[in-house]
């Protein structure tokens, strides 16, 4: 049926296949937005009407949950702890990772595909099998309830994850960048730091920025491994989420949950022109 | 400038030898083209001379210095690649400098040489510009500035033209060969074009399969073939190859029966020869080779007949026009001197062939 469909037909099919594909991303777009939605919606409501059938869309809004808990969960604490160990591990897991993933793509080491398999593997490792001994080990040098402990320990998933991304980032780049630069005068290292790093700024700052997003979001050692002093925002919303001797306590949640997730949007709308481009480049570049 | 030196280099990757024992000497300021098919070792001997791949035996010597175990940057050569590898975020003045401030020159002196090397690669308007924004002939001029504002003793080329177009390839072949006679550096220049490496080189080496096969001036490759590889690399159209068996003396049986009459008064150490014939040498002549003629390509200044002679096809190209037509019947002779006769070495295997001492009549 291909040979008689008229140009303009096809044109018009194609208009259309366009309009199809727009709205279906509308709607997959509401679909995830609206969870957020809510819960920012339900953040700015008394509690009487959290619980109202049918749900109200149209309400006095407050802000009285949000300045309560701030000051109850401690929250301006936990946001700066957050910020420490997300910007602390991403950036310690980029400056070993890529270096890691550049080694793993570029020098000829003997079963370096083996050991970068299992530096993956490490990750298929489920992390509440790994909390309990972190824990231990924390405890015997001492190091709980610190930011450099949670730092080190979101490093052991972060690593892998920047290595990987890294390594495939590094070999679609040609070779003889860091051939010509040796010739030019540069040690291996020299050209890794002054023609590798620098092409691969936007492939490096997509990774720090995902690493960091991860970082900002754990839950499961931030529970293990801090207590007050260095205890992060995920560990405050499971605190509410599992306070059973009030019960949750929804407008808290939704609060704490909002000021989570509003650093995330405003830090991808400002970076996002280098998130773009650093995925592209890193699919496309030659 | 400097000599530079290779003495019986190998290099393995694992049990895979890929360069069985290379010896080449050259001079101080001489242009020396490495040709052969891919995977020949061209390109690894010269990676080896620059330092990006070590050296499993041998030695290679820059001027009077051993350089197996030295670091590229120390080596003082200067290489250009096949795909330029410019730094695509330093501009065109800045990739230029890049070697030199590696260098720790004075600022002034690297504004001096880029500026000098602009002028006479005809870079100095595109000096801001970054490599994306020029053509392929423009950034293989600023791979060729970055390499002569260093001032090295030793240029590496490896295959810098095969990414351009067949008329700038050829407008920058004779702009490197006039780099090279103005700057008079030693030069070592990979190719698998035989063309590039006649016209460019003072000396061809032709290797093959991880060996020099042969090493001399360009027409003295053409001329006098070691073996019967070089015969058939060097030249264009290809050397026609013709084998049968040695009978009556200097009479050659094809494999159909066809009996070619050869020079008479040699001797013939094997039955089994290959006669070479350059499609230029042959001649059109009544009492030759009797071909049938299946396609004529005239370009002008000459045509190329394509014939068919004793069932296998040989080419032939005449100087100016033809009046034969295909289908006809042409007679071919060579001079005898013209004749390329190899002889299988059995005792070396059948894959070298030698060429008998030949007869100047």
């Amino acid at each position: 049926m291909t040979s008689i469909a008229s140009p303009i037909l096809k044109r018009r099919s194609g208009r259309l296949g366009h309009k199809v594909r727009i709205a279906a991303g509308v709607i997959v777009s509401l679909i995830f937005l609206f969870p957020i939605y809510w819960m920012v919606l339900t953040s700015l409501k008394q509690p009487v009407d959290i619980f109202t059938t049918p749900p109200t869309f149209f309400f006095e809004p407050t802000i009285a949950t949000y300045v309560e808990y701030f000051r109850r969960a401690d929250i301006s604490r936990r946001l700066i702890n957050t910020i420490i160990v997300a910007a602390g591990s991403g950036v310690l897991s980029i400056i070993v990772g890529s270096m890691a993933g550049y080694a793993l793509a570029r020098v000829r080491i003997r079963g370096a595909t083996t050991m970068g398999l299992l530096i993956l593997l490490s990750r298929g490792v489920p992390p509440i099998a790994l909390a309990v001994p972190m824990f231990l080990v924390a405890r015997k040098l001492g190091l709980t309830d610190k930011h450099i402990t949670l730092i080190l320990a979101y490093c052991t998933f972060l690593i892998p994850y920047v290595m990987w991304l890294m390594r495939s980032f590094f070999i679609s780049l040609p070779r003889e960048l860091e051939e010509s630069a040796m010739i030019d005068g540069c040690s291996r290292y020299g050209a890794f730091l002054k023609i590798i790093v620098p092409i691969s700024l936007p492939g490096l700052l997509s990774t720090l920025i995902f690493s960091m997003i991860l970082a900002w979001e754990e839950l499961l050692f931030a529970l293990v491994l801090t207590n007050r002093y260095a205890s992060t925002i995920p560990v405050a919303i499971a605190g509410i989420a599992g306070d059973t001797i009030n019960g949750a306590n929804w407008g808290a949640l939704t609060a704490v949950g909002t000021i989570t997730v509003v650093p995330v949007v405003i830090f991808a709308l400002l970076v996002q022109k280098w998130l773009i481009r650093g995925l592209a480049d890193g699919a496309t570049k030659g | 400038m400097s000599t530079l030196d290779i003495h019986n280099v190998y290099k393995a990757y694992g049990s895979v030898e890929v360069l069985h024992g290379v010896s080449l000497n050259i001079k101080d300021g001489e242009f020396v083209a490495l040709v052969g098919p891919s995977g020949c070792g061209k390109s690894t001997l010269l990676r080896m001379i620059a330092g990006l791949e070590d050296i499993t035996a041998g030695d290679i010597v820059i001027g009077d210095r051993i350089v197996n175990d030295v670091a590229p940057k120390n080596r003082n050569v200067a290489m250009v690649f096949q795909n330029y590898a410019l730094y695509p975020h330093m501009n065109v003045r800045d990739n230029m400098g890049f070697p030199l401030r590696q260098r720790r020159m004075p600022k002034a002196e690297i504004e001096r040489r880029v500026n000098d090397a602009a002028r006479i690669l005809g870079l100095e308007p595109l000096l801001e510009r970054k490599p994306r924004a020029l053509s392929g002939g423009q950034r293989q001029r600023v791979a060729m500035g970055r390499a002569i504002v260093r001032e090295p003793n030793v240029f590496l080329f490896d295959e810098p033209l095969s990414n351009l177009d067949a008329k700038l390839r050829v407008q920058m072949r004779s702009e490197i060969k006039e780099l090279h006679q103005r700057l008079g550096i030693t030069t070592v220049y990979v190719t698998h074009d035989q063309i590039e490496a006649m016209t460019l080189a003072d000396r061809v080496v032709v290797m093959n399969g991880g060996i020099i096969e042969q090493e001399g001036p360009p027409l003295e490759l053409y001329d006098k073939p070691a073996s019967r590889f070089v015969a058939a690399f060097i030249g264009s159209p290809p050397m026609n190859f013709l084998e049968g068996e040695i009978a009556d003396g200097a009479v050659l049986v094809l494999a159909d029966g066809t009996r070619l009459q050869l020079p008479a008064g040699r001797q013939y150490r094997r039955a089994h020869v290959t006669v070479g014939v350059r499609p230029e040498h042959f001649e059109l002549h009544e009492t030759g080779w009797p071909a049938t003629v299946s396609v004529i390509e005239p370009t002008g200044s000459e045509t190329q007949i394509t014939a068919r002679m004793a069932g296998q096809i040989v080419r032939i190209l005449v100087r100016g026009r033809t009046l034969v037509m295909p289908g006809e019947v042409i007679h071919l002779q060579v001079r005898s001197e013209l004749l390329h006769i190899f002889e299988d070495e059995v005792a070396r295997g059948s894959r070298v062939l030698h060429l008998q001492e030949k007869q100047y009549a």
